[in-house]
């Protein structure tokens, strides 16, 4: 008994200091990736292209956020590039025929909650694995936007509008200040609320949650709403950047988001995640991709580096759970 | 016949062909199975019973190496052997047919008969020729079953047979058989106690495991029984019967640790009136505050399906449910929850626990709602919750943080029932709490039993241990196929009787 219970005891240690040294050693490979890149080219630490780095970061940081929640639920959403590119569209459309400036906010971010609610009621009502629905999502929604605008590309001319993106408030880019926006709520509510802890509870046993009073649809319409809505919002944010609506916009993102959420921690086994982990995980990728470009590297080989990241950082967190 | 018969009495020249010396399992401090002594002969068919639990699962696991033995030695043929992994087993000739078919559903029967012992000819697979080949094999057996059918498309009586036919082939010299009648039509019985003897007659050893004596009586040439891990006897069949083998399953010896407290019954908190839904017909049962009502009967007889249609789980698809006297319709848990029903399923793992998320968290899951203040959890509540569950039931963790999934079985079960301890109910249903617990835990739950009735709870307790509802329950009843087949007040009748009506002998 008493073994047992020192064992035990010290494995509540180490499990805690894993935490922290795993948030810890993340953000310090951002650090050192950072470091490395201002000594090795003089066009990192430039004025230029740190905001420009922070604003490539930002929109795939608040796709992974929302990833993360349907993640934790032991779910995926393959659609969140998709619903991007496709809200693009919808937002400039609504801006061409002369809805206001917030209205049109309001009804592109419905339209993701439409999208996500769509995908909560496949995977309950229908019985569809979130693989499939949201892979159907990702090709149709690509198609339907392409024939609202019969494949062409809608400008933006609201000048008010698409200045937001190149702006900053305290020398820091205004889509850097999207994440913030978008991950305090977000944090309070996944680690201090019940809602977080039910979606938690889905993703490690869907049966005993219910069994003991979750109810466990309600979350998942909840988790799959949430990463639609951010997605919608990410496309608000790059028809804002980009000053266009095109539905063939955030073409792969979802991979990204995917990989961001993983690369910080978050277990697709579900029940395991984060609001920091998938934010550093973004910036990571997003830090490798600028340096690259910065060095020259052949722009084929930031995929692979991304890939090798993916495998070795999955690989040291999975011998971390077997040892436990 | 009070010596349990060890070795091979009616064996002509040669020894036995599997002998077991103080074999023994240990998972950490419980003691699966204790030191035993069995030997089991060629060309007999020897039964094995016990109640649920009492480790016959273990001895199969051993026998088939599955799981290595902490402790005895294991001989075949005379020579000692190690058995320490399954494909061991398989070399000697060692095989078990299990309760749940574990084969390709997606496959055809001849597929599945041949799997990892394809039929080739230049690096490619011979279907029509397995195919044929199984075919004659079924035919032969006298099982009318087609071999190129898919597996999935039979009925699981089928499928079994299949297995059946599937160890024949393998040069088996040794076949377990776990509960393997538990799916199977009469008619389908027959043609598998065909197929045994027409083994036993071509030289293999038989294993027969089954809660039902008559087919013990009508196939076994021995029989040997197991109780709380220890091996209590083994018997010829022929000097042996009903009434003795029933004697020699049930325990006494835990009769000192249950803690029965004899509590005035007060107001009627359930009733069910011919209740009926999937799995089982016809259930009218009632519980009062301060009564233990015991459901007994072996798994897979329509007990926790019930349960779980009272919790709202399950729709019922008949009768009449009265809570408190009046009617209601519980339609989802949270229902039942709000009406003041607590369930602890059958299942720790798969329906009682988020194994991979803190003690606290379990503790707490059901009151999330209640610590909420404004938006948040307040984190003082949070810890003070859980931590006065894990003071409360005496939960061997040093920290509330610690996951569920590292605590032993009877502190998983703690959690369970501690989670709504926290919510608190008016009735209490518990589906085999101490499956799987060790005897201190045990007897911790039955003082919590007796705490919970003196507060004015009323208790449903389900489980497959006899003794345990027997001692416990103020009015048992017996379910049997879906139905309750009688209900007894506290000590009515004999343990013999309550076993006989289970298992229908």
């Amino acid at each position: 008994m008493t073994t047992t219970e020192v064992a035990s005891k010290e494995a509540v240690r180490a499990r805690r200091n894993y935490n922290f040294l795993f948030a810890l050693t993340l953000l310090g490979l951002l650090i050192v990736l950072w470091v490395a890149l201002s000594i090795a080219t003089p066009n990192f630490m430039t004025d230029r292209n740190i905001p420009n780095l922070l604003r490539q970061g930002s929109l795939i940081a608040i796709l992974a956020l929302g990833q993360t929640f349907v993640i934790i639920t032991a779910g995926i959403d393959l659609s969140v590039g998709a619903v991007a590119g496709f809200c693009t569209v919808v937002i400039a459309l609504l801006l061409q025929s002369g809805v206001p400036v917030w209205l049109a906010i309001v009804i592109t971010l419905l339209v993701g909650l439409a999208i996500g609610i769509f995908h909560a009621f496949g995977i309950t009502k229908m019985g569809l694995p979130p693989f499939i629905i949201t892979l159907a999502t990702l090709t149709s929604l690509r198609g339907i936007g392409l024939l609202m605008t019969n494949g062409a590309t809608i400008s933006i001319t609201d000048k008010s509008f698409t200045s937001f993106a190149t702006g900053d408030f305290l020398s820091i880019p205004n889509l850097f200040w999207m994440v913030i926006v978008v991950a305090l709520p977000s944090y309070v509510f996944l680690s201090h609320t019940r809602w977080g802890r039910y979606i938690f509870a889905v993703g490690s046993n869907p049966e005993a949650a219910r069994l003991s009073g979750v109810r466990v649809q309600a979350i998942l319409y909840l988790a799959y709403s949430l990463s639609a809505v951010f997605a919608a919002f990410v496309g608000v944010l790059l028809a804002v950047r980009l000053g266009i609506g095109n539905a063939t916009q955030a073409d792969g993102y979802e991979l990204q988001a995917i990989a961001s959420s993983v690369i910080g921690g978050t277990s697709l086994f579900g029940a395991v995640g984060s609001v920091h982990g998938p934010l550093i995980g973004a910036f990571i990728l997003a830090t490798i991709n600028n340096g690259a470009n910065l060095l020259n590297v052949n722009s084929f080989w930031q995929r692979i580096i991304t890939g090798g990241l993916i495998i070795l950082i999955v690989f040291f967190d999975q011998l971390r759970r077997r040892g436990r | 016949m009070t010596q349990a018969t060890i070795g091979g009495e009616g064996v002509a020249a040669r020894g036995p062909i599997l002998e077991l010396r103080n074999l023994s399992k240990t998972y950490g401090p419980v003691q699966a199975l204790k030191p035993a002594n069995l030997s089991f002969n060629y060309d007999e068919i020897h039964a094995i019973v016990g109640e649920n639990g009492a480790g016959k699962s273990t001895l199969i696991k051993l026998l088939t190496g599955v799981i290595r033995r902490t402790g005895g030695e294991i001989f075949w043929n005379g020579t000692a052997v190690a058995l320490d992994t399954p494909q061991e087993a398989i070399d000697h000739g060692i095989n078990a047919v299990h309760q749940e078919v574990v084969l390709c559903r997606h496959l055809s029967v001849a597929a599945n008969i041949f799997l990892g012992d394809e039929r080739m000819k230049f690096g490619l697979l011979q279907k029509r020729q397995m195919t044929r080949e199984a075919q004659k094999l079924l035919n032969d057996m006298g099982f009318n079953l087609p071999a190129g059918e898919m597996l999935g498309n039979l009925t699981i009586g089928q499928q079994q047979l299949v297995a059946t036919a599937r160890a024949a082939l393998r040069g088996t010299k040794f076949l377990i058989f776990d509960e393997p009648t538990a799916y199977l039509t009469r008619q389908e019985a027959a043609q598998l106690f065909a197929l045994i003897r027409r083994l036993r007659a071509s030289g293999v050893t038989i294993v027969y495991i089954s809660h039902r004596l008559e087919e013990v009586f009508e196939l076994a040439d021995r029989v040997s029984v197991l109780r709380d891990g220890n091996l209590v006897g083994t018997r010829d069949i022929a000097d042996t019967n009903e009434t003795e083998l029933v004697s020699m399953m049930i325990n006494r010896s835990l009769e000192q640790i249950y803690h029965k407290e004899v509590v005035p019954h007060g107001e009627l908190l359930l009733e069910t009136r011919n209740l009926s839904g999937r799995g089982f017909e016809d259930v009218s049962i009632s519980v009062r505050r301060g009564e233990i009502v015991g459901l007994y009967g072996l798994i897979g007889a329509g007990r926790s399906e019930f349960v779980l249609s009272l919790f709202g789980r399950n729709p019922k698809t008949g009768g009449q449910i009265f809570w408190k006297g009046q009617p209601v319709d519980i339609r989802n848990e949270r229902q039942a929850i709000k009406l003041g029903i607590a369930l602890a399923p059958e299942s720790r793992r798969d329906q009682g626990l988020n194994l991979n998320l803190p003690i606290g968290f379990n503790l707490n899951l059901p009151i999330y709602d209640r610590l909420t203040r404004g938006i948040t959890i307040s984190p003082r509540e949070e810890a003070d919750h859980a931590n006065k569950q894990i003071r409360d039931l005496a939960i061997k963790t040093p920290s509330r943080r610690v996951l569920a999934s590292s605590m032993s079985g009877g502190n998983q079960q703690k959690i369970v029932i501690g989670k709504w301890l926290n919510h608190g109910a008016d009735l209490f249903i518990f589906d085999e709490p101490t499956v799987g617990v060790d005897v201190g835990t045990k007897a911790e739950i039955y003082r919590l039993l007796a705490a919970l009735l003196k507060n004015g709870a009323g208790i449903i307790m389900i489980s497959s241990y006899l003794p345990e509802v027997y001692e416990l329950a103020d009015t048992l009843h017996v379910f049997r196929s879906g139905r309750l087949t009688g209900s007894n007040p506290y000590h009515a009748v004999s343990h013999e009787n309550v076993l006989a009506e289970a298992i229908g002998v």
